[in-house]
């Protein structure tokens, strides 16, 4: 039996020592408990794929009373990236002089947090690991505390609370209808619902808040300044970019699951979802602050993600799930280089940074595994899930719309690649010293990207138990799907996006607060009309 | 008399306070008007499972309808969380004042795209 509270516990014990003493000895000691918490997180996993889910009771109260701990191979899934990410930031940082003890302390703080909301079973529970960790993230966002971080901190706090007031109004709905507040139990009681327009408005609430928290299309507005804020450290970027914001898809996942049978709302989050994707790079596109190119591409990614769940094939959805992994390791490599690069460099100006391969070869290499991997080159782990959703979706006009997609993903990181040829500015000309372990840390996130893509398969039977067949043909045609778009990206890169002003003023596009919570309330509304018109 | 009741008045507190973080620019007015957001889901959750008459569940052989003791206990943790997040968005409230010299968001946003752009 595997205590998963421990799981939650070990992080927060050693931010606590960390927040205590900072020496080298206890940062080793760190490292290793961290190591050693990732292979925990598989023995876990090994655990319940021979065994199956179990639930832990918190406080051992019966069923439907206490709090319960559902751990399943999703959440467990979830866990073991969670686990292993953190460990990767932490070697990041192993030499940081900018790590000081309050940092590292919130650092694990949101491991536990975010591991908490992967195994937590209990709607209300789950609203309060999120209020606690949207403000642990806020304050990270704003740890330097300069001019624009405070800015961006504070967008992202009350938006995100505002979201979570939604929530838990619709967790109080719940309750008021089933008098549980365990997920599970919850949906096992759904068939019994009589008038499924009772609902209505307990879903809206809450897919609302979920959908802001996922930052799909029209609340994605506070996502690239929180996670592309310039003086956030690189690990706090890459943990929101790649991690965090998958909490919010996992919520997606689980409370569709609670409703499933009763409000089946695919083809909206279908539309929203390629909507999303093609707003997300069209923005991306057009900036050009490398941290904000890669920010604006997260959204791009979560919308194929979210096309790929709502789908209803096996393989739509199980590529998108697998997307979630996959993008976790891209996404955090980029920003983990893109961290580097730009303390190098001083500047954050795509056109002003030239020749990173030749200064920095092994950021450049482990960077460009990840574009490889973002644009779903073969061999790569991008190229499986992306094939995973096209093929879930073949015969239909989604299968086209993924292709459009991966069009904008390959033309936005034809922009972001340029920094890594060319030849560097006459003052910075020499090859410059990068930490051992930062290069050690991003080298195997790079790697992550092609083992995910050598071994899909593999994986995707391992931690998913679903036989996906991928033959060598589909390998070949895929490669030259991936060709032609690759020269037509760069065809209408270079005729198109360089001598369009277009780009310029989409990137002027932007929300303040008043305007994030009128898409709020209007998404909410919108979700309410589909849902009577078309659903119930 | 009949409908207005607490969840009703709730639901249209809730509202009130949707409408404040919508239509008010400044930051204070926002950190207030998600406290009034609150406090109406507050009202809400201890009213839905209300009867006239139940007793508390406290001791042993009890008759009669018992009160539901969760959401008092939920809303005891969200009072809780309440007063931590107002505590931390004032603070912040506060220091984009000092740094920015404004507490209007249209402005702010201006502000800080120039800063970008610098």
């Amino acid at each position: 039996m595997i205590d998963v509270t421990l799981y939650l516990l070990i992080p927060v014990i050693t931010g606590t020592v960390l927040y205590l003493s900072n020496s080298h000895h206890v940062r080793r000691l760190a490292l290793l408990v961290h190591f050693g918490l990732f292979a925990a997180a598989v023995q876990g996993f090994v655990y319940v794929k021979t065994h199956g889910a179990f639930v832990t009771s918190l406080g051992q109260w019966g069923a439907q009373v206490g709090i319960y701990m559902r751990v399943d191979m999703l959440s467990m899934t979830l866990l073991m990236l969670t686990a292993f990410m953190f460990a990767m930031m932490l070697l990041y940082e192993y030499n940081s002089t900018h790590t000081n003890q309050l940092y590292l302390f919130l650092f694990m703080v949101l491991q536990a947090l975010v591991s908490a909301i992967f195994l937590s079973n209990d709607l209300f529970n789950i609203f309060v690991l999120i209020e606690v960790a949207t403000i642990t993230v806020a304050i990270l966002i704003m740890f330097k505390q300069d001019r624009q971080s405070v800015y961006d901190g504070i967008v992202y706090m009350l938006v995100n609370i505002v979201a979570m007031n939604l929530f838990l109004f619709g967790v109080a709905f719940m309750y008021r209808t089933f008098g549980v507040l365990d997920m599970h139990a919850i949906g096992s009681k759904m068939h019994q619902i009589q008038n499924p327009v009772a609902l209505i408005i307990p879903y809206s609430l809450m897919i609302t808040a979920v959908a802001l928290k996922s930052a799909i299309m029209p609340l994605f507005s506070w996502l690239p300044k929180a996670h592309g804020t310039p003086s956030a450290p690189s690990a706090v970027s890459a943990i929101l970019s790649g991690l965090y914001v998958k909490t919010g898809v996992y919520l997606f996942v689980r409370i569709n699951a609670m409703f499933a049978g009763t409000l089946d709302t695919w083809q909206f989050f279908l539309m929203v979802g390629f909507i999303t994707a093609v707003i997300g790079f069209l923005l991306a596109i057009s900036q050009k602050d490398i941290k904000l190119i890669l920010a604006y591409h997260t959204i791009s990614q979560i919308g194929l993600i979210m096309v790929g769940l709502n789908y209803p094939t096996d393989y739509a959805f199980w590529g998108g799930v697998y997307h979630i992994l996959n993008h976790a390791f891209f996404k955090s490599t980029l920003f983990l280089g893109a961290g580097i690069v730009i303390d190098v460099y001083g500047t954050r100006n795509i056109w002003e940074i030239k020749g990173v391969f030749r200064k920095m070869p092994a950021v450049a290499l482990a960077s460009i595994m990840a574009v490889l991997g973002i644009t779903g080159a073969p061999f790569f782990n991008g190229s499986i899930s992306k094939y995973l959703i096209q093929s879930g979706t073949s015969g239909s006009v989604v299968e086209w719309g993924i292709l459009l997609i991966n069009l904008g993903t390959i033309i936005s990181f034809i922009k972001y690649s340029t920094i890594f040829f060319g030849s560097s500015p006459a003052d910075c000309q020499s090859r410059s010293q990068v930490d051992p372990w930062k290069k050690l840390s991003l080298l195997v996130m790079g790697a992550m990207c092609l083992i995910g893509g050598i071994w899909g398969q593999e994986l995707i039977g391992l931690l998913f138990d679903q036989v996906m067949t991928i033959g060598v043909m589909t390998q070949l045609e895929k490669s030259v799907t991936y060709a032609i778009t690759l020269v037509a990206g760069f065809v209408i890169y270079k005729q198109f996006v360089l001598k369009t002003n277009l780009f310029y003023k989409l990137s002027l596009f932007e929300l303040d607060f008043n305007g994030i919570c009128l898409s709020l309330t209007g998404f909410m509304v919108a979700m309410m009309v589909w849902l009577r018109v078309f659903v119930v | 008399m009949d409908k207005l009741n607490g969840e009703t008045v709730s639901i249209l507190l809730f509202f009130v306070g949707l409408y404040g973080v919508v239509s008010r620019r400044n930051i204070i007015k926002s950190v207030i008007s998600i406290i009034v957001m609150e406090t109406a889901i507050i009202l809400f959750f201890l009213t839905i499972h209300f009867q006239e008459g139940s007793v508390p569940p406290i001791g042993e052989n009890l008759s009669g309808a018992v009160a539901d003791p969760l959401p008092q206990a939920l809303m005891i943790t969200t009072i809780v969380i309440g007063i931590a997040i107002t505590a931390v968005a004032l603070v912040m409230a506060n220091s984009v004042y000092h740094k920015y010299g404004t507490s209007n968001w249209r402005e702010l946003m201006i502000k800080r795209r120039e800063d970008d752009h610098d």
